[in-house]
């Protein structure tokens, strides 16, 4: 399979509110061993529900690699889920 | 019974997602992009690939393959789990922008959807159908992401509009009149035809008939008497002429979950704890849409002699129940008194309901405490499991089985 490893890592993440179709933009972002990220694209952004619970998904990449981040709408945190090496 | 071709305007719109699971996975990692990409439904090298990115294709990769035969073909080959929830999400991006245009719109499936325009207002059927499927293109690049793409067919039916969406892939729009119906026949194969596979193409060759063009030419009599022995060669007459033969709902008949297991030679108790959960996703299914079953089938496919592959012998078992049942329990406890005589080593397992309908709540009265019992537990745990999450509340029976990520809702879009 592909070179991928699921992580559940809490993260800063700086992200800018704004208006239009994607209000929500995370620019950057940094891992618990100190390294910085930052997101040159968002592939994707989808809502998904656990129960009753919004959680928003990042796909996002840095040009290197692809990471999964994950906004909770009610606890207002961000979550690193996957990181991605497909070369 | 219309003998011409039918020569209205064509107001019906077919946008179908090119090879959109690989597509999605494209839009959301834009490091694969130009790539080739497969996904699979299990983090496997014998899985099966159920979608391929045209660039796969191109080095020759083909839906069912295994992702090892695959990467022998295109060794760049990029295999991905699917991610149902994404696929989901573009889904219903894909249903807005529809909505946007008409009320009328019918979802085929996760991939693929239809607006009839000759049921919306004046001012919308008056714009240039052409001039919306390129405006719905637009949308779909500005507003879900730059590598969707969609082809749109555009024809006076569901049939040539679905035939039109596959002429040019990826990312074409044509439209079939009464005018190029012939020209365009002329260019496909009798299987390019939605629904003409296997049987149905052997039954049409076995009288003379190879071509869609002769397919188009054929006697209505020769179609329904011979071919399809049914009123369905009639339907396929006027089908092939533009005439709208497909604009029906089909009611749910069935629910239900199969499932390939992830070990050979898998001991029974083990397989019968798998089949407990795809009893208690079934259960879910049929519940979610207000619904009762009378019967339960099962089935199981044994190994083939070689041990691996597909193949092998095909089991399958049915009974009715003299009163409806909804609940998990009910089903499993059909499903396993049935799966007493399958074979004993299997590789895939399935569950069903049949005989669904609407609760007869006078009927439930009859059998009093103990079905309204039932109920009450039932409802109370699919209410804490939709609050919290799906099997936050299950059976202590299938807490080892860590089987079932979802998985994607092939076919209809009921439970999307």
């Amino acid at each position: 399979m592909n070179d991928e490893t699921f992580l559940d890592e809490r993260v800063d993440v700086v992200a800018t509110f704004g208006t239009g179709l994607n209000p929500c933009v995370p620019v950057k972002l940094r891992r618990a061993n100190g390294r910085e990220i930052t997101v040159t694209e968002i592939g994707l952004r989808h809502p998904t529900m656990q129960g009753k619970r919004m959680v928003h998904m990042f796909d996002v990449t840095d040009g290197g690699a692809d990471y999964r981040l994950e906004f909770d709408s009610e606890r207002l945190t961000w979550t690193l889920k996957l990181e991605a090496d497909h070369s | 019974m219309n003998e011409g071709y039918n020569k209205a305007r064509p107001l019906v719109l077919h946008i179908d997602l090119n090879s959109c699971f690989a597509t999605v996975e494209q839009q959301a990692r834009p490091r694969l992009r130009g790539r080739p990409v497969a996904i699979v439904n299990r983090r496997t090298e014998h899985t099966m690939i159920v979608t391929a990115s045209y660039e796969a294709k191109a080095m020759g990769v083909k839906l069912g393959m295994s992702l090892k035969d695959a990467k022998k073909l295109c060794p760049d080959l990029v295999g991905l789990e699917s991610d149902p929830p994404k696929y989901k999400y573009v889904y219903h991006q894909l249903m807005r922008i529809m909505n946007d245009y008409s009320a009328y719109v019918r979802m085929k499936s996760i991939d693929e959807g239809v607006i009839d325009f000759s049921e919306t207002t004046a001012a919308m059927a008056g714009r240039d159908l052409a001039e919306i499927g390129y405006e719905i293109k637009q949308r779909l690049w500005d507003e879900v992401g730059c590598a969707m793409n969609c082809n749109v067919g555009i024809a006076t039916n569901r049939f040539l509009a679905k035939t039109a969406a596959s002429l040019h892939k990826p990312n074409g729009l044509d439209v079939i009149t009464h005018e190029n119906l012939r020209q365009v026949f002329s260019s496909l194969e009798l299987t390019d035809l939605t629904g003409i596979a296997g049987q149905f193409e052997k039954r049409l060759n076995a009288v003379g008939i190879f071509t869609p063009l002769q397919f188009l030419d054929a006697d209505p009599v020769v179609l329904k008497k011979m071919v399809f022995k049914s009123i369905t060669g009639l339907e396929w007459h006027q089908r092939l002429r533009g005439w709208e033969v497909d604009k029906r709902d089909f009611p749910i008949r069935t629910a239900g979950r199969q499932y390939v297991l992830d070990k050979y030679k898998m001991p029974r108790h083990e397989v019968l704890q798998r089949l407990h959960h795809l009893c208690e996703e079934t259960g879910s299914k049929v519940r979610s849409q207000g619904l009762v079953a009378r019967g339960v089938s099962v089935h199981a496919r044994s190994y083939s002699d070689t041990g691996r592959g597909w193949g092998g012998t095909f089991w399958h078992a049915r009974s009715m129940a003299s009163v409806p049942f909804f609940s998990n329990q009910a089903i499993y406890e059909q499903a396993r008194k049935l799966f007493e005589s399958a074979p004993v080593f299997v590789k895939e397992i399935g569950v069903s309901c049949y005989e669904l309908s609407e609760p007869d709540d006078s009927q439930l009265h009859l059998f009093g405490d103990e079905l309204a019992r039932d109920q009450a537990i039932t409802s109370a745990v699919d209410e804490i499991n939709a609050r919290y999450g799906k099997r936050v509340i299950h059976s202590a029976d299938t807490l080892v089985t860590k089987m079932m990520r979802e998985k994607i809702p092939f076919g209809s879009t009921r439970y999307m």
